[in-house]
């Protein structure tokens, strides 16, 4: 499944928030996508997962498509406990409505909470769960109906590394398992370094680095070099 | 200098034409909601569990406080009726009169009233909350819409739901204004009770039932309409709370004047 973005405009306010954005994605490979806080990384996902409409541009994959977003928030449904919350799309989808049985459903359930190392919490609420363990359960919600464009919005961020890795190794394994095209917004190089296949950088509205993560380590772009090293001088300016 | 955008006037009338912008904005929403939700109680594609909780919780949750607001408002119309219909020789009438009133306007309205405060206002916070903390988003990425998911069934809910908590307010309203009657005025029951008959009419029923029926539905429908439309933050889903009261109160009294002029005109 191939996901290509083509010249994407997207303005809030008559602010330019993503000009002209280009980039594909093959089946069984994973972007990475950085920038600094507030450059438009969500807002991309948003208008790939099709909640938020594009000004231009165009977002193409095949029809048959199973998009799958892990919010950066988690958007977990407070109202649902966290079995119904992973079961949510198997239950209620209209597509998928009776194709599973409840014992079916529970073993998917609990697969996919294995996964995320957090068996035994089906009947918590959300509000009762830390913000990294609601992040997991996004997690796990997001991948319940094996997509083949799996959208990440900082997977790792605010969980602790020994838990970061094994998301990491989860966002590569399922890449290889479901053959599908991802995108990892991310601020994390542990991130970009074990689970994606390449790069870009957005900086006020484009792209300012597009390459391999050992071309973004390399230090050779100068955009890349300021992101890597963390300095504050640079062609970069975090006040804009 | 005369600078135009900063008179009062030119102020006062942008103020009015965003007032106005609003006010459509939301009227385009909720008719645009309105289509979808019939589009899919057409197609039978109705959440059936989820209709049954919405339901459970539109009927019993506005149960006490339609049982007070009536019981209290018809309480104190036969204190204040009786005695007086008493003086003046038209004791027999208290019962009638009751009913008229009950049937005609009052169990409906002020259940309505109630189930906007008790229902409506939670239907309105609890989606506004779920729209600005992306949840809304979430449901759609899921591929579930949440017209179907939310909006149906708590229109559903009002919709059958509504005559029900009317009936039964109805009923115990004129339940109550025979009692006060009886010891305000010595109006023996059974007087009352045969006088309530000359006064209930199975098309006032039929009406009124009809009517609450409209109430329900308009009230689940703006309040579900104003907070999927929210965005932002906390401010955001009191104000769309507010909004959704205030809008269901106005159009409580339109469709009471509307099935007035329709019926007993
Ligand atoms: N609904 C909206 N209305 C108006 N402006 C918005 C909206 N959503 C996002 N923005 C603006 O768009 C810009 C990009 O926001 P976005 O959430 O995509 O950033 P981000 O790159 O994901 O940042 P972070 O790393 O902090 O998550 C921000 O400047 C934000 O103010
Ligand atoms: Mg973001």
């Amino acid at each position: 499944m191939t996901l290509e973005v083509k010249n994407l405009v997207k303005t809030f306010d008559k602010r330019k928030i993503l000009n002209n954005i280009s980039f594909k994605v093959e089946n069984g490979e994973t972007l990475g996508v950085i920038g600094f806080s507030g450059s438009g990384k969500s807002t991309l996902l948003k208008i790939i997962a099709g909640i938020l409409y594009e000004d231009s541009g165009s977002i193409i994959f095949p029809k048959d498509s199973e998009v799958a977003m892990a919010f950066q928030y988690s958007a977990l449904f407070d109202f649902l406990s966290v079995y119904e919350n992973i079961a949510f799309p198997l239950v209620e989808r209209k597509e998928l409505r009776g194709k599973y049985t409840q014992e079916e459903i529970s073993k998917i359930v609990h697969e996919k909470l294995r996964m995320v190392g957090l068996e035994g919490i089906e009947d918590k609420y959300p509000s009762e769960l830390s913000g990294g363990m609601q992040k997991r359960v996004g997690f796990a919600r997001a991948i319940v109906t094996n997509p083949n464009i799996i959208l990440y919005d900082e997977p790792t961020a605010g969980l602790d590394p020994v838990t970061s890795t094994m998301i990491e190794n989860y966002i590569v394994q399922l890449k290889k398992d479901l053959n599908a095209a991802c995108v990892v917004v991310t601020h994390q190089l542990s991130t970009i370094k074990r689970a994606v296949d390449k790069v870009i950088m957005l900086y006020q509205g484009d792209i300012v680095f597009r390459g391999s993560v050992e071309e973004l380590l390399s230090g050779v772009n100068p955009y890349a070099k300021q992101f890597v090293n963390a300095s504050i001088q640079g062609p970069m300016n975090i006040a804009t | 200098m005369f600078e135009l955008n900063k008179t009062l006037t030119y102020q006062g009338l942008v103020l009015f034409w965003k007032q106005i912008k609003d006010f459509l904005i939301t009227l385009g929403e909720i008719g645009v909601n309105f289509s979808r939700v019939v589009r899919y109680i057409l197609n039978l594609r109705i959440n059936i569990s989820e209709t049954i909780e919405q339901s459970k919780r539109f009927a019993f949750d506005s149960l006490p406080i339609s049982l007070t607001i009536v019981g209290m408002t018809s309480i104190i119309i036969a204190m204040q009726l009786a005695p007086e219909l008493a003086r003046q020789g038209g004791a027999s009438y208290t019962g009638m009169l009751s009913a008229l009133v009950m049937v005609r306007e009052l169990a409906a309205v002020m259940s309505g009233f109630a189930i906007i405060s008790m229902v409506g206002s939670s239907f309105a916070s609890e989606i506004a909350s779920m729209a600005v903390t992306e949840q809304l988003s979430a449901m759609k990425v899921l591929r579930v819409d949440p017209i179907e998911y939310l909006i149906v069934p708590r229109f559903c809910a009002g919709v059958l739901f509504m005559p029900v908590v009317f009936i039964i307010s109805a009923t115990f309203g004129l339940a109550c204004a025979g009692l006060v009657s009886n010891q305000t005025a010595d109006l023996s029951l059974l007087n009352y009770v045969t006088s309530m008959w000359h006064g209930l009419y199975v098309r006032d029923i039929f009406i009124a039932i009809l009517k609450s029926s409209f109430f329900g539905g308009t009230i689940a429908l703006i309040s579900c309409s104003c907070g999927y439309a929210t965005r932002g933050g906390a401010k955001e889903v009191g104000l769309a709370t507010t909004k959704a009261v205030v809008w269901s109160f106005l159009a409580i009294a339109m469709w009471d004047f509307i099935f007035a002029s329709i019926f007993y005109l």
